[in-house]
């Protein structure tokens, strides 16, 4: 390759907490055993019946009072609910009080407001709301609209109503870089970290894009999968029968800080994350460069930043959203970084769906849970590759248990955007 | 507070009001009185605004909410709506 590799990460950044909610349940322990049970949950789904594709996964008997605590839950898109129970959840696990800096037990857990970062992701903010004031502006007229649809709406107030829900007074961002945009924002947290902007970062992703918009369109560009009399086989990463992705929502925090300030309050690092990187491809809009030239910069970008050799990496948590270009690319890459001794692949997508701007940080936690727990969750609905996706050790039926000492997760955005986080183990 | 909570009230007006409220803005009962402000039930500038679109969609009647604020009181906001009733049912006429 022509680039210059960067130099190798002068600061380590130590994953002390997780948070999940995703079509297999809310909370981690939930979707870590639905995962690895390898049980799909896409199914049809109700508010997407007459339009093209009425399947989805939802995330089930979610209650924003309870699992998100939050008073007046309609004032907040569906997105930043599932980020409030993903963001309590990863503090909690972190050992840090997940209401408030402060907290209700005074010293234990607290944590320093304006030394906190939250840097959270998506692709569509909280369109549900935009779809459904827009369905009033048009039915009733402007006058029964609510006042809090562009609080709802707006990309950055996933960040900016978790800030003031949790007392969070350092940087609160936006990232927005499609299916990638959870990733990019554990990359922009883990540059705070480094740069020291904070000392601890929450970074995440959030979407609830199961709209009639968002699926009318998906469906027109021809990406989703059309298996809708059969949808817990629908999404299908690397099989030979795949034919798109299943929407879905989600949401996922994951609790940074720097190794030496983990270790020095006694926390426990689930894993570290020693490299990341990011590329585009300037190739097309939204499709990935067949030739996966991007894809593998970034890889290579990541290693060298996380200073290893492809040969030591044990696992690939792939972005496998199950459509025909998509994981043809990505098994190109990896079978021509990793030769004849290739890591173990999975893809979460063939249980959870594609929960968009959520899907990086999904993933990135998942990886993590894999470093933490030695063990690869399999790949659900796999039964055949084909000739682009054949040559890659994908884990298949049931979990694989497995040493992982470094691990990367890719995740591709429209817009040509390629991340990959490299973590290692604790 | 000496004034009595609206919760046993039997005008319609006030049984929505308190429905409202402690359904949608999670108010407990016994703090909805007469003279509490909407600042008072824990509501913002942007609620007070939801109460006004949400009370209209009910009544059918032409709220203006770019009155609504927190300062208002419970009391001013169930006269408001008794009032704009009235007008409309006036317009509307009796046979």
């Amino acid at each position: 390759m022509a680039a210059t590799p960067p130099p190798a990460v002068a600061v380590t950044v130590a994953v002390t907490g997780v948070g999940l909610v995703t079509p297999s349940g809310t909370g981690t322990a939930s979707t870590w055993e639905g995962v690895c049970a390898g049980r799909s949950t896409a199914a049809d789904a109700p508010e997407l019946a007459g339009l093209p594709v009425p399947i989805a996964c939802r995330v089930p008997d979610f209650d924003p009072h309870t699992h998100a605590r939050l008073r007046q839950p309609w004032r907040f898109d569906r997105a930043t609910q599932l980020l409030l129970a993903a963001a309590r959840e990863a503090l909690d696990s972190a050992g840090l009080n997940s209401a408030g800096h402060a907290g209700a037990d005074g010293d234990n857990g607290a944590w320093q407001p304006e030394r906190t970062a939250l840097v959270i992701g998506s692709a569509a903010g909280g369109i549900g709301t935009l779809e459904d004031q827009h369905r009033r502006l048009l039915a009733t007229g402007p006058d029964r609209i609510s006042p809090h649809t562009l609080p709802a709406y707006l990309p950055n107030m996933a960040a900016g109503h978790a800030a003031l829900e949790l007392g969070v007074k350092g940087p609160a961002l936006h990232t927005s870089t499609a299916c990638a945009s959870g990733a990019s924002a554990v990359i922009t947290a883990g540059l705070l970290l480094a740069a020291g902007h904070c000392d601890i970062a929450l970074a995440g992703g959030s979407d609830a894009m199961v709209t009639p918009l968002c699926s009318a369109a998906f469906a027109k560009m021809g990406a989703l999968s059309r298996r809708t009399h059969d949808p817990v086989r629908a999404s299908r990463p690397f099989d030979r029968d795949r034919d798109g992705f299943v929407l879905a929502e989600g949401s996922a925090v994951l609790v940074l800080e720097r190794e030496a300030d983990a270790r020095a309050r006694q926390a426990r690092p689930l894993a570290l994350l020693t490299g990341h990187a990011t590329t585009t491809d300037a190739h097309h809009p939204v499709a990935p460069d067949p030739d996966g030239t991007g894809l593998e910069r970034a890889v290579r970008a990541a290693l060298a930043q996380a200073g290893a050799a492809p040969d030591e990496v044990d696992h690939i948590n792939a972005h496998g959203t199950s459509t025909p270009l998509n994981d043809r690319v990505e098994a190109a890459v990896i079978r021509r970084l990793y030769g004849r001794q290739p890591p173990s692949v999975t893809s979460a997508k063939g249980v959870l769906g594609h929960t968009m701007g959520a899907a990086g940080a999904v993933e990135a936690a998942l990886t993590v849970l894999s470093v933490a727990h030695g063990a690869v969750p399999p790949t659900a609905n796999f039964t055949a590759f084909d000739d682009g996706t054949d040559g890659i050790d994908l884990v298949t039926d049931k979990p694989r248990h497995q040493d992982i000492h470094l691990a990367l997760s890719h995740s591709l955005g429209f817009g040509g955007h390629n991340t990959v986080l490299a973590f290692r183990a604790a | 507070m000496a004034s009595e909570t609206l919760v046993h009230s039997a005008d319609p007006v006030d049984q929505h009001l308190v429905t409202v409220l402690q359904g949608k803005f999670e108010v407990a009962p016994e703090d909805i009185r007469p003279a509490a402000t909407l600042e008072d039930l824990g509501l913002d500038s942007l609620a007070a605004v939801e109460l006004y679109v949400t009370l209209q969609e009910q009544w059918q009647v032409p709220l203006d909410d770019s009155e609504a604020n927190i300062g208002l009181t419970v009391q001013q906001v169930r006269d408001t709506v008794h009032r704009l009733r009235a007008d409309s049912a006036g317009q509307g006429g009796t046979a």
